[in-house]
């Protein structure tokens, strides 16, 4: 759930303008000329015959909210496509680890083009081939009817911004059609405010202001592609994460409440998957003796339930309520074993002593 | 026929280079333009009786771009 509000509001506070500065030339075209048919329309060929001439506000807001409703079903369906597109590759953990990194160094790279630090990271965005764009331009030009809003609403699927793009390679990475199809639509609902309300309004960003806005698109997108390296590194199973050595500075200050475990028995361990993470974070064990890890499940409906130590492979659904037993072979003394949900957010170690 | 390629500066995404081609249906004359971001550049062909460069370079300037030949 947590990822479809954060597309939500990536979409709400940084997409809706970085997708207008792309995709709002094709609205306005196509909406102008609506504006100019209307206004002529009122005013007739002659001067003065109807003074009080305005463009047909409902009209206008019909058109631009089918543009917006095509975009969000052609999205929608795209996220689901990419999202099965993930579930095909049949990622494991550290295939998705290695997809996260690499969706944070595009997305990095995405911010360092907008900060037009060197021509280079250009590439890192998709340049349309310019017969699609002629097509688009001609067919937003030449339009003044409601099936054109909603025919060109669905064009700008082949003119993602650069979010948007950071965006669907998220959606590939879920690894699942439905999650995917969801995701891309909480991002394209999230862009459509800012979308209708600039357009309805017919403002324009002006020049500074605009440069000033990319450079907060880009900050955002910077945080987002760092974030994204940081859970592949975690899903890897790095000890080297921020956030993995964020939660250990935490876990000394303070421990979050502990929900009760059963005592560690011989060659048994506990450990509770909350909502919040896993508890506690850091687990003793005896080295050189085969164990089994209990994690214990209690109303858990986080990704914490989605279980992975990346050592030894495992990938384990935990169930809403329950224990599920993990055999750990016998380690050596001094291993730290890392383990973390699925979507390396939440993590924890193992530390084998003597 | 003319053809002539320019290096174009001030270009911060794609769009921009989609508002230099429109200028394709603002003058007589052109045959082909397509602009790059990526390349930071433009390539036209143009009927030079019909249209001239500093004409299709002012619309270029009026974007908010400056091309520069090659």
């Amino acid at each position: 759930m947590d990822q479809y509000i954060l597309a939500f509001v990536t979409g709400l506070t940084t997409g809706g303008l970085s997708c207008l500065a792309v995709q709002g030339g094709l609205l306005a075209s196509s909406l102008s000329r609506q504006v100019e048919a209307d206004l002529l329309a009122a005013r007739g060929s002659g001067k003065g015959r109807k003074p009080s001439a305005k463009p047909d506000q409902g009209r206008l807001a019909v058109s631009i909210l089918l543009f917006l409703s095509a975009k969000v079903v052609m999205y929608t369906l795209l996220g689901f496509l990419l999202g099965a597109l993930g579930s095909v590759l049949q990622l494991n953990s550290t295939a998705r680890a290695l997809l996260l990194i690499a969706i944070g160094i595009f997305m990095v790279g995405n911010a360092l083009r907008m900060f037009d630090v060197h021509p280079l990271f250009r590439y890192f965005v998709i340049e349309p081939p310019h017969f699609i764009t002629r097509y688009i331009r001609r067919t937003a030009k030449n339009s003044t009817d409601f099936v054109t809003p909603l025919f060109l609403g669905a064009l700008t699927v082949l003119i993602p911004c650069g979010v948007t793009q950071a965006m669907m390679a998220v959606a590939v990475g879920t690894g699942s059609p439905l999650s995917g199809a969801l995701l891309m639509l909480a991002f394209t609902l999230g862009t459509s405010p800012v979308f209708f309300a600039v357009a309805y309004f017919t403002m324009q960003l002006g020049r500074t202001m605009e440069k000033w806005f990319m450079r907060f698109v880009a900050v955002v997108v910077l945080v987002l592609g760092l974030v994204s390296i940081d859970t592949g590194l975690n899903l890897a199973g790095s000890p080297l994460s921020v956030s993995r050595l964020f939660q250990d500075a935490q876990t000394v200050q303070a421990s979050a409440p502990v929900q009760e475990l059963p005592a560690a028995g011989d060659g048994t361990l506990f450990l509770a998957a909350q909502n919040n993470g896993y508890s506690p974070r850091r687990l003793s064990a005896p080295a050189g003796t085969d164990l089994v890890l209990n994690v214990i499940t209690q109303d858990t409906f986080s990704c914490a339930r989605a279980f992975v130590i990346p050592d030894l492979g495992v990938e384990v659904l935990l169930p809403q309520n329950g224990s599920t037993p993990i055999e750990i072979p016998a380690q050596a003394a001094g291993t730290v074993m890392q383990f973390t949900c699925s979507m390396g957010m939440y993590t924890g170690e193992i530390v084998f002593g003597q | 026929m003319i053809h002539k390629s320019y290096r174009v500066t001030g270009m911060s995404c794609p769009n921009c280079a989609m508002s230099i081609e429109s200028i394709e249906d603002e003058l007589p004359g052109i045959r082909r333009l397509a602009a790059s971001y990526q390349k930071g550049s433009m390539e036209i062909e143009y009927d030079e009786n019909l249209v001239s460069e500093s004409e299709i370079l002012a619309a270029v300037q009026r974007r908010g771009y400056q091309a520069v030949m090659n």
